[in-house]
């Protein structure tokens, strides 16, 4: 594959994530990719975020210094098979973003009463809406056979406007896979299968008897999309040849076709400490509630 | 009669988090594995300390909604929450409620 990159001027972590993911599936199929006449600044960019693992460039300028542990500012592209490693990588990212972010106090002692400090707050709901999204892409794929199906996520915080935006990638099955033959599901398309995908308490395998392995129920993508919202963002999902944002629907321009699901989310760093899980969750009819044993 | 003995066994969900979060089905599922083993004792009740961190509804359905789909709504009275925040408290209730229902659909026919 021959890439000109040379109009490129821009790529935030939902592109880097689909990069990467393609020039993954290429490889795979024994292909090779050449990325020619990428400007200086963005190579060097994309080069530290390890969007070019086993890619040739040709004509674009080399990365240069030194390559130092940046831990704490940054989380280049990282590509996720094991369910084992979400919840570690959840953490990895969000630590990474809440480092960018030159106002925390790295040094804060935690609140007394909750343990936390500011910093735990701001991470605490990005972290939560990852640990939903890697789950959903590492077993929904697996389930419908897709056994080699891994994850690229990527992140970054934009000082410039406040805004935080995490890329999550997955070359799975799809959403309308997952979803065939749910009541749930109006017509056999990309599009209605993000839209039913999105409704609570949706999924292929609510019910025990229909896989065996695990259930699912059905609000993780809810959830975080509600995340996103409340903290004044929102998601765009990809999957298949459908796109689809709060604000807008439609399908991928150009014929274009993602085998997996990509989702990008974005929200207002500012506002992450005002999310609070309980308000997020559907309802529970008074009916339904449960006597627990709370201490 | 005699009385049964009460043996209360604990958990602590912080050693499994990763900063405050306990997120994934992966990490709840030996948890829950451990809560069947200890909760097939007679008499035993569990207590899961919740104290310190958050968790998400993936995790809490992984542990605790999965054990009413196999057991039935009964198991949660065994079942004692600890330390739990207001967010846990109330994923908790959602996923308990959600699951005791569907139980008892799949089980009414």
């Amino acid at each position: 594959m021959e890439v000109d990159a040379s109009r490129l001027v821009f790529a935030d972590p939902f592109g880097m994530a689909l990069l990467a993911a393609t020039f993954h599936k290429v490889r795979e199929q024994n292909g090779f990719v050449r990325v020619h006449h990428l400007n200086a600044k963005l190579s060097g960019y994309l080069q530290r975020m390890d969007v070019f693992e086993g890619v040739e460039l040709v004509g674009c300028a080399p990365m240069q210094g030194q390559r130092h542990d940046r831990a704490d500012a940054l989380m280049e592209v990282t590509r996720l098979e094991q369910q084992s490693d979400i919840g570690n990588a959840a953490y990895r990212l969000t630590t990474a973003l809440v480092g960018q972010m030159p106002v925390m106090n790295r040094d804060e002692q935690p609140d007394e009463m909750s343990g936390y400090t500011e910093s735990d707050r701001l991470a605490e709901p990005i972290q939560y809406a990852l640990n939903e999204l890697l789950e959903n892409a590492l077993t929904h794929a697996r389930r419908a056979g897709y056994i080699n199906a891994c994850v690229w996520l990527s992140s970054q915080y934009y000082p410039s406007n406040g805004l935080i935006r995490v890329g999550v990638v997955d070359n799975g099955c799809g959403f309308l896979a997952t979803l065939r033959g749910h009541t749930a599901l109006h017509q056999e398309t990309h599009l209605a299968a993000i839209l039913a995908a999105l409704q609570p308490r949706v999924s292929c395998n609510r019910d025990l008897g229909l896989r065996s392995d695990s259930v699912n129920q059905g609000v993780g993508l809810t959830t975080t999309r509600r995340i996103a919202e409340r903290a004044g963002g929102r998601l765009y999902i990809a999957s298949g040849d459908a796109i689809h944002s709060d604000s807008a629907s439609s399908h991928l321009a150009n014929g274009a076709y993602w085998q997996g699901v990509a989702i990008a989310l974005e929200c207002k760093r500012q506002k992450l400490p005002e999310v609070r899980f309980r308000d997020l969750l559907p309802p529970v009819e008074p009916q339904l509630a449960v006597r627990l044993r709370f201490q | 009669m005699g009385l049964v003995n009460t043996m209360n066994i604990q958990i602590l969900l912080n050693q499994h988090a990763h900063g405050h979060l306990v997120g994934s089905r992966m990490a709840a599922a030996p948890l829950r594995e451990e809560l069947e083993i200890a909760l097939a004792q007679q008499g035993a009740e569990v207590v899961l300390d919740f104290s310190g961190i958050t968790a998400t509804q993936s995790f809490v359905d992984e542990l605790v909604g999965v054990l009413v789909l196999r057991h039935g709504p009964d198991v949660l009275g065994r079942i004692i929450f600890k330390g739990c925040s207001d967010d846990v408290r109330a994923i908790i209730e959602f996923v308990a409620a959600d699951r005791c229902d569907q139980f008892i659909k799949n089980h009414a026919h």
